[in-house]
C-alpha cells in the first residue's frame, strides 16, 4: 500500500502543479505582458555619479486590485524601486520584496528571475522632468510555471533536509542507545518489562515475555507520554532492532511491528506541549485547555490503531507476506 | 485540577532525564556492570542506524515535498469542503487533518496560521490545536521506525496509521464540538 500512496503523492503533486501553472497561464493571473500605470514618488533624481532613479511606486489597493483582481493587495501599496537606463531605449525598475510590497507582488517575486526582487520595464524618465512625483507605465517581468518550479525546488530541499535529520539524530541516538545498553546489561529492562507483563502479552503476544524488545518498547512510550521526543525516538529504533531479530522475514514488517507503529502514530500524550506552547504565542487566554481534548483525541487514535493492526494482520492478504517463508 | 495535572507533568517531563541517566547508570553501577564501556559499545551503534534511515527518509520526504508544493491540498480541501461541513467539521480544520500525518513542520505551520486568522480560543483555533495534539507524522515515523531495520515491505502497517489518524481526527472534531461549541 505504501508504493500506492507514495507514487500518489508525487503524481498527484505533479499533475495538480501542472494544472494550477496551464490555469494560471490561461487566466493570465499574473498580467504578464499587461501595462500597468503607477506613480513614481522621487527620493533620488540621477547624479553625474549615479546613473539610476531611487524612490517608492505608490498605488492605491483598489487601483491595483482593478488590474490583478480581488485580494492581490490589501493595503495601498508602497513599493521601494530603483530605476535604471539600459540605454536600449527602455528602463528597468527593480522592486525588492518588502513591508510595503502587494501580496501578489510578493509571491511573484518569489519566482522572479531574481528572486526575491521583481522587475519591469518603462519608457525612459525624462531628467529634466519637474515635481517631486511622475507617472510611469511598467510592464512587470513574465511569471511562468510558479508551481511546478515549486515542486522542482521542494524535490531539491526536501531530500536534503532528509539527509540533515538523519544525521542529527546521530548524537542523540548515540547518546540513548549507550544509556539503554547499559541499562539492559545491568538487568534494569528485565525488571521493567517483566512489571508490564500483563499488558505486554495481550499487546504483543508474538514478543517472547521478557524479550528486550518489551523494554524499550515501554521506556519509548513512556517518553512519548511525556513529551520527550529526543529520548523517544532511539528508543523506539531500539525497539525494532530488537523486533527485528524476531523477525522470520528481514525487509518484512511483523505484526508486532506494525503493533508498535500503531501506538506511535497513534501519539498518546499527557501535554501536548508544542500545540500549548502555539496557542500561548498566539494570545489564547488557557493556552492549556487543549490538553484533555488532546488525551481523548489521542487516546481514540491510539485505540484505533492498536485495534485495527490486530484486525488487519488477519487479512489473507497480508498474512501471506509473512507465511511465504514457512511454506 | 487541569493546571495541576499539567504542573505535575511538566515536572515528571523535567526530571525525567535527569531520573533516567542517575538510575539507568546508577543501576549498572550497582549490578557491577562496566558502565563507560558498555555505554560506547551500546552507542557505536548510533551512527549506523542514523545513515540507515536516510534513503527511506529521502524517499518519503521527497514525494510529501512534491505534494505539499503543488497546491494539491488546497485543492483537495475545496472538494471535500461540503462533506466535512455536515460532521461539524469547519472546512478550514480540513487542511490540517490532512497535512497531519504527512508532515510535522507543515501541519504547525497549518496551526498557526489557523490561530492567527481566527483566533486561538476560537472554536476553529482549539480544534486546530486538538488535532495537532492528537495524533503523530506517521510518515515519518513510518520512514524513521522502519527505515532503521531495513524494512521495505510495510505490510498493514499503511493503512492502520491512516486509520489511527482518521479516527484521532474525527475524535478531536467531536470532542472539541461537544465541549467548545
Amino acid at each position: 500500500m505504501l508504493n500506492y500512496i507514495w507514487i500518489s503523492l508525487i503524481v498527484l503533486g505533479i499533475l495538480v502543479a501542472a494544472g494550477n501553472d496551464a490555469a494560471d497561464e490561461m487566466e493570465n493571473t499574473y498580467r504578464n505582458g499587461v501595462p500597468l500605470d503607477v506613480r513614481f514618488e522621487i527620493a533620488k533624481r540621477p547624479t553625474p555619479l549615479r546613473s539610476t532613479w531611487e524612490g517608492t511606486i505608490v498605488l492605491s489597493a483598489a487601483e491595483f486590485n482593478s488590474l490583478y483582481g480581488p485580494g492581490s493587495a490589501d493595503s495601498a501599496v508602497d513599493q521601494p524601486a530603483t530605476i535604471s537606463a539600459d540605454g536600449s531605449g527602455r528602463s528597468t525598475v527593480t522592486m525588492a520584496a518588502g513591508p510595503g510590497t502587494p501580496r501578489l507582488w510578493a509571491e511573484m517575486a518569489r519566482h522572479a528571475a531574481d528572486p526575491g526582487r521583481l522587475a519591469a520595464t518603462t519608457p525612459p524618465l525624462n531628467p529634466a522632468a519637474e515635481g517631486t512625483a511622475l507617472p510611469l507605465r511598467i510592464v512587470v517581468e513574465p511569471i511562468r510555471f510558479v508551481r511546478l518550479k515549486a515542486v522542482t525546488s521542494a524535490a531539491i530541499d526536501y531530500a536534503a533536509a532528509a539527509v540533515n535529520i538523519s544525521i542529527g539524530l546521530i548524537g542523540v541516538m548515540a547518546l540513548w542507545l549507550g544509556v539503554m545498553k547499559v541499562a539492559e546489561e545491568a538487568g534494569l529492562l528485565r525488571i521493567i518489562t517483566r512489571a508490564l507483563t500483563p499488558l505486554t502479552r495481550r499487546l504483543f503476544p508474538d514478543v517472547p515475555p521478557d524479550h528486550p524488545a518489551l523494554g524499550a518498547m515501554i521506556m519509548n512510550i513512556a517518553a512519548n507520554m511525556l513529551g520527550l521526543n529526543n529520548a523517544a525516538t532511539p528508543m523506539g529504533l531500539k525497539a525494532m532492532e530488537e523486533l527485528n531479530k524476531l523477525n522470520p522475514r528481514l525487509g518484512t514488517a511483523t505484526n508486532a511491528m506494525v503493533t508498535f507503529l500503531a501506538i506511535n502514530t497513534g501519539g498518546l500524550v499527557l501535554i501536548p506541549a508544542t500545540a500549548i506552547a502555539v496557542r500561548a504565542a498566539a494570545g489564547s487566554a488557557n493556552p492549556g485547555i487543549i490538553i484533555g481534548t488532546s488525551i481523548i483525541g489521542s487516546g481514540c487514535a491510539t485505540i484505533a490503531g492498536i485495534a485495527s493492526s490486530r484486525l488487519l494482520q488477519r487479512l489473507p492478504r497480508y498474512r501471506r507476506q509473512v507465511e511465504a517463508d514457512h511454506e | 485540577m487541569s493546571e495541576a495535572f499539567r504542573t505535575l507533568v511538566n515536572a515528571a517531563a523535567v526530571v525525567a532525564i535527569p531520573l533516567m541517566f542517575v538510575l539507568f547508570l546508577g543501576w549498572g553501577v550497582v549490578r557491577k556492570v562496566k558502565v563507560y564501556e558498555v555505554f560506547v559499545e551500546g552507542a557505536k551503534e548510533g551512527f549506523a542506524t542514523a545513515v540507515r534511515i536516510i534513503p527511506y527518509l529521502v524517499a518519503m520526504l521527497v514525494a510529501i515535498g512534491i505534494f505539499r508544493a503543488s497546491g494539491a491540498l488546497d485543492l483537495i480541501t475545496r472538494l471535500l469542503a461540503p462533506v466535512t461541513s455536515f460532521i461539524g467539521m469547519p472546512p478550514e480544520t480540513l487542511a490540517m487533518a490532512f497535512m497531519r500525518p504527512l508532515s510535522g513542520s507543515g501541519s504547525l505551520g497549518v496551526m498557526t496560521e489557523l490561530m492567527k486568522v481566527h483566533g486561538a480560543d476560537s472554536l476553529i483555533g482549539v480544534m486546530a490545536s486538538t488535532m495537532y495534539g492528537s495524533s503523530e507524522t506517521t510518515f515519518y515515523v513510518l520512514a524513521v521506525y522502519f527505515g532503521s531495520v531495513g524494512i521495505r515491505n510495510t505490510r498493514h502497517a499503511v493503512p492502520v496509521g491512516l486509520i489511527a489518524d482518521a479516527v484521532g481526527m474525527l475524535a478531536a472534531v467531536w470532542v472539541v464540538n461537544l465541549l467548545f461549541r
